[in-house]
């Protein structure tokens, strides 16, 4: 980016904690909506109950003030709010939202966000692993492949603390939806399948009760052009990337051009797990 | 400055019996709110059960605002509320033997 760019970048509190790529696609800070973020649902045909069960209720987002029973509102990294996802109460429930829009180059792109997640603050304990994972994906799509890099941080599984980031490249299986052989679905998001990235074990700031935030940076980049991912970064922690690839899928009918974002939380205990947004920014190259 | 508004569906995939709430809703942004209620499948007799508001200091205690949606034989019922705080949701309970699949929308206005 050319110097005098990046001047007027930092020249602005809302883009200079930024490093975005020339284009900004779009930039949500949750204070004024939740600007095109909904809650993911699977394809169905006649009657909801057509949906695969694990896409049936994914909850939908929040304008949240992050506001607690001891402390009040603790308010968004910037502003007072940011985008909230919730589970329900129960181990493995996971709430998922989207934002849907399609891709003018095929080149670079960069996703950056600000994030934190917790338990709901049912208990008057550490609570340091009951949320089991937070995760970024895209859906993606040109003229011969689906593809869909997935990378989640693993806080916790069945009640012991892992803290560190996977990939999943593993396919789920397709299923046809309805009567018309005009939809299928696959539940992208099972919990098999997940790898490791290399040595990307990562304590992040939980800071000892579930009412206290403190926000993470987040960075993905991946290449529509050569379909591979590029870059993974959390806070500090810029991750080795050998042998970490996207989930691939021969292009599907009426995807073209698609350049989908989704977060999502998972609880790993009966008690409902929050992520945070403070802010997403997503930048191309061209 | 234009109102923002936003509806989120709070309840689409659970079969409700018994006593139920739907998921806490944050919702402090908006200064009025309508809950609908529309009922996709019913068994048993529900007409005359009332679906409480609740309001809520955290989200996790809770408290009857005062205002309910009554359902009925028609399709879709409803009400208005205001001065809600930070957090709403519907609770309620069905008569023994009856149940419903509703879709629960929370039209929220600024």
């Amino acid at each position: 980016m050319p110097d005098q760019a990046r001047a007027i970048l930092n020249a602005d509190p809302r883009f200079s904690r930024f490093d975005p790529l020339p284009r900004i696609i779009y930039h949500d800070d949750f204070n004024s909506g939740l600007r095109g973020w909904v809650e993911l649902i699977g394809n169905y045909e006649h009657s909801l109950d057509s949906m695969l069960p694990q896409y049936a209720d994914m909850r939908p987002p929040m304008l949240s003030s992050g506001t607690h029973w001891d402390t009040g509102t603790h308010g968004a990294m910037q502003g007072t709010y940011s985008m909230k996802l919730a589970t329900r109460a129960r181990a493995g429930d996971i709430s998922v939202s989207i934002k849907r829009v399609t891709w003018r180059h095929r080149g670079p792109i960069r996703l950056e966000a600000y994030f934190t997640f917790k338990p709901e603050a049912s208990e008057l304990q550490l609570s340091v692993n009951d949320v089991r994972a937070v995760g970024v994906l895209f859906d993606l799509q040109d003229e011969e492949y689906r593809w869909m890099p997935h990378w989640r941080y693993l806080n916790a599984l069945s009640g012991e603390p892992v803290r560190s980031w996977q990939f999943k490249r593993e396919r789920e299986p397709f299923h046809d939806i309805g009567d018309r052989a005009e939809t299928v679905s696959h539940f992208h998001l099972a919990p098999t399948g997940w790898e490791d990235v290399p040595d990307s074990g990562q304590i992040l700031c939980y800071n000892e009760v579930a009412t206290k935030f403190n926000w993470y940076y987040l960075r993905m980049d991946v290449d529509l052009a050569s379909r591979q991912i590029t870059h993974l970064q959390c806070n500090d922690r810029i991750h080795d990337l050998t042998g970490v690839g996207p989930m691939m899928i021969p292009a599907m009918p009426n995807l073209d051009c698609m350049l989908n974002v989704a977060f999502w939380v998972e609880t790993d205990v009966d008690k409902r797990a929050f992520l945070y947004v403070d802010s997403v920014l997503l930048s191309g190259d061209w | 400055m234009l109102r923002e508004n936003y509806t989120a569906i709070v309840e689409r995939s659970e079969a409700l019996l018994g006593s139920f709430a739907t998921e806490p809703y944050e919702c402090g942004w908006a200064g009025e709110a309508i809950f609908f209620v529309r009922i996709l499948e019913r068994v048993g007799e529900i007409e005359g059960v009332k679906l409480n508001v609740q309001i809520s200091p955290d989200g996790i205690r809770w408290c009857d605002e005062g205002m309910s949606v009554t359902l009925g034989e028609e399709e879709v019922a409803f009400c208005k509320v205001g001065h809600f705080g930070n957090w709403l949701r519907l609770a309620g309970t069905l008569p023994e033997g009856a149940s419903m699949k509703a879709i629960i929308a929370l039209s929220l206005k600024a």
